[in-house]
């Protein structure tokens, strides 16, 4: 599916989802926007087994539907690969090639969650499906952070969510084993409704 | 008796030796990052770091013992929201036209066995200098293939309290005073 069409079609997916959620269950779901000064995938990675390399994507954008009361939401995060900044200009365009993140070729990454876990009011976790360089794994994120404030004219829901991936199992293997295989993913969203 | 002084005369060749094992490092840019964050709001955690930086360490991996002096550019924050970055280096934060750099200096070094354990140092931040300790979250040293030279390293971490330092924007709004710096680098050997 193009990036575009996914996005529209995640979009719709929530929306019909919280337009039709008629029941007692589903009377709080709300739509939050993911706010783009504060969405942002930070990453870890061991560098020769001395220290740890660090970099970031985004501003993500995305949807996350939410119903506390129900205890359940789902999401769709969308992460433009060729964003990725290290502070270090030559070594964002080593990543962006095609043995690495193939920004041109896949020019997003994604984020689809349906499995949410609340412990009480509280999101915990979210497990689902991340695609990268067109190859889709199973992720969870588990909440480090997780709050709602009121805004003026709405609310905004947000938090801290950490989870890890090898690289290898989407086929970014250059570097191996000098680089680390692990990459630590630290990613802070905020959605507005 | 023989022996004691053999391993006496040892002893002071493996202490002559250490003393003149001090290195001289010169930190790698690519490799060598302040990172930190705050929380925001009572909801997330902002993260940002400093792009631009220069400095020297010194090591005597045998003596145990080590320097280091690190200069900041603070107008290279990089938060990846540009006003915020705009925002942090105005008079509210890091007043990068009057303080354009930071600086942390050391020359007490902890080890633990052969693992650097912690710095401890003094951090100038806004034109005041204060101590501050960072404790090594993981230190290694190794022959890289592209320099074909040593380099050593790790990870440093601290936490600090900005109004320390002056830095009290937002503070009367409830914006946190602790900021948490998490602080990667690799140094070659010169």
């Amino acid at each position: 599916m193009q990036p575009a069409a996914f996005h529209i079609a995640a979009a719709r997916a929530a929306f019909l989802w919280a337009a039709t959620a008629g029941g007692p269950a589903y009377a709080q779901a709300w739509v939050y926007t993911l706010d783009p000064d504060h969405s942002f995938v930070h990453f870890e990675v061991q560098h020769f087994g001395t220290s740890t390399t660090r970099g970031r994507f985004g501003p993500v954008r995305g949807v996350v539907v939410l119903d506390r009361a129900a205890g359940r939401g789902e999401l769709s995060l969308r992460i433009p690969t060729a964003t990725v900044d290290t502070g270090i200009p030559v070594f964002n365009a080593r990543l962006r090639q095609a043995d690495l993140l193939a920004s041109d070729e896949h020019p997003e990454a994604f984020f689809v969650a349906t499995r949410f876990r609340f412990e009480g009011p509280r999101l915990a976790e979210v497990r689902g499906e991340f695609t990268w360089r067109g190859i889709g794994q199973a992720l969870s994120l588990h909440a480090t952070h997780f709050a709602c404030r009121a805004v003026e004219g709405g609310e905004v829901c947000g938090g801290d969510f950490e989870g890890e991936v090898l690289r290898s199992d989407f086929g970014a293997t250059f570097g191996l084993p000098l680089v680390g295989d692990r990459v630590r993913l630290k990613v802070q969203v905020e959605g507005r409704r | 008796m023989k022996h004691t002084l053999i391993a006496a005369s040892l002893a002071l060749l493996a202490l002559g030796s250490a003393q003149a094992q001090t290195v001289s490092y010169g930190i790698d840019p690519t490799h060598t990052f302040a990172n930190f964050e705050i929380g925001h709001m009572g909801t997330s955690t902002l993260r940002g770091r400093f792009d631009k930086k220069e400095g020297t360490v010194q090591l005597d991996r045998t003596a145990r013992t080590g320097s280091v002096d690190i200069t900041i550019d603070v107008g290279s924050i990089n938060t990846g929201v540009e006003p915020f970055n705009k925002h942090l280096l105005s008079e509210d934060f890091f007043n990068a036209a009057k303080f354009p750099t930071a600086r942390f200096v050391s020359s007490k070094f902890n080890f633990s066995g052969d693992k650097l354990t912690d710095v401890t140092g003094s951090l100038t931040l806004l034109g005041k200098t204060l101590p501050v300790t960072l404790k090594a979250t993981q230190f290694n040293c190794y022959m890289n293939p592209m320099f074909k030279r040593e380099v050593c390293g790790g990870d440093f971490e601290t936490t600090l309290q900005r109004s320390q330092w002056g830095m009290g924007w937002g503070l009367n709004m409830g914006a946190p005073d602790t900021v948490r710096l998490l602080v990667q680098v690799e140094a070659i050997k010169q």
